[in-house]
């Protein structure tokens, strides 16, 4: 395969892939991570299953899907789905296995959702979902947190995200323009420079 | 719910209907868009969410959204289906079926866009690896996401920790913040914390 050319034709990124899935059998690999995910651990279980198991890839090819999932809009493991169907077939491999991740928890969970909107009104119920929503709100207010170690010792990027966060939460100001407005200039000063590479 | 509160939010807000076709392409419209700036995983569009679902549509209370984020988070799978409970919530008066296409409907929004991308972000990666743009992307994502994820965190916050008459509940506000730090100093599964939490609240101990 010539570099830069990636045309929809089986094992089209990887062209040292040991195994080419089927449509069906990326369906089956994507739900039996999604199953195995159950208890949580979604990343790991998809790299189990996608290198250990079914060798459809090497660590490596799937480290890259990472980082490719994690840099384009859409949730990580979502993302890292479609990165590894549409390696081996394109868009419909992407297709067949997005839906193969998602169908059954998502089933799941309108399930769940029916069941909330029926009996949510219920002063017992109510009263256990204010606690969980409690502890609910404690993982979310984790996140910046989670990620916070790696920018300590770049004051620009502390600044940025100081900027955005005044935008979102004192500014009241959407998303959309606020990325709009941030990318770019976060872009031009992060744009790779020699002598200023170490940031 | 005392009618009063009732007739307050009924005033404050008009429900927009989703069974109106010119709305559903409205409604459409706003998550296809958003599918393309959920840079940083799926949890930097939940103060958004929360603006569309309980601010700008009127599908949900703040109560109702901040439950729904605990049952995604809760249940197996991907937390950014969450997309999926809210378009379920805003079918909901209309019936079961509306509500469950309206469902269907809200996740494929939220999702094809940024699947389209991904694909071609696998098909062209060779190329774009080392490209400039790629690296100054990257780079710049980063405290971008830093900014919205606390802007998120302290939404949610705001949103969960709340009476229904719109003051902060503080043992809720003690509660969010212990679990934070547990989060962040254990790695204890957040199932736990949230049966641990549901049992005070069941208690009364977490009023709202």
């Amino acid at each position: 395969m010539k570099t830069g050319s990636c045309r929809p034709i089986p094992t089209l990124c990887m062209t040292d892939s040991p195994q080419t899935p089927t449509h069906r059998q990326l369906f089956v690999g994507m739900l039996q991570v999604a199953l195995s995910a159950f208890g949580g651990g979604l990343s790991a279980w998809s790299q189990r299953i996608v290198v250990e198991q079914r060798r459809w890839m090497s660590n490596e090819q799937f480290l890259t899907g990472l980082t490719v999932a994690r840099l384009f809009p859409g949730p990580n493991q979502i993302n890292m789905a479609v990165y590894i169907g549409a390696s081996f077939l394109g868009l419909s491999g992407a297709l067949v296995s997005l839906a193969g991740m998602v169908l059954v928890p998502f089933t799941l969970l309108m399930g769940l959702g029916v069941l909330y909107f029926s009996v949510h009104e219920l002063p017992a119920i109510d009263r256990v979902l204010a606690g969980v929503v409690a502890a609910a709100a404690g993982m979310a207010l984790s996140m910046g947190f989670k990620i916070l170690d790696q920018y300590l010792k770049d004051p620009v990027a502390l600044l940025l995200a100081a900027l955005v966060f005044g935008a979102l939460a004192f500014g009241h100001l959407r998303l959309v323009p606020v990325i709009l407005v941030s990318g770019p200039i976060a872009m031009a000063w992060y744009w790779p420079r020699r002598g200023r590479q170490g940031s | 719910m005392t009618l009063p509160l009732l007739l307050a939010s009924v005033a404050a807000c008009h429900r927009v209907r989703i069974s109106d076709l010119a709305n559903l392409a409205k409604v459409i419209g706003e998550f296809l868009t958003l599918s393309l700036f959920s840079f940083g995983g799926g949890n930097t569009l939940l103060a958004e969410y929360h603006h569309l679902s309980v601010e700008q549509f009127c599908w949900l209370t703040n109560s109702q959204f901040a439950d729904l984020y605990a049952l995604a988070e809760a249940a197996p799978g991907p937390s950014s289906m969450i997309v999926g409970l809210l378009g379920l919530g805003a079918g909901w008066p209309e019936g079961p079926f509306w509500a469950l296409i309206s469902a269907y409907g809200a996740e494929v929004a939220i999702l094809l866009p940024s699947t389209l991308v991904m694909v071609v972000a696998c098909l062209s990666w060779r190329r774009l690896e080392h490209s400039p743009w790629r690296i100054a992307f990257e780079r710049g994502l980063g405290p971008i996401t830093l900014g919205i994820l606390f802007a998120v965190g302290l939404k949610i916050l705001r949103t969960a920790d709340v009476t229904r008459a719109g003051q902060l509940s503080l043992p809720g506000v003690v509660v969010s913040i212990v679990v934070c730090v547990l989060m962040l100093r254990t790695r204890i599964s957040p199932l736990w914390f949230m049966a641990c939490a549901g049992v005070l609240g069941g208690l009364g101990l977490i009023n709202r």
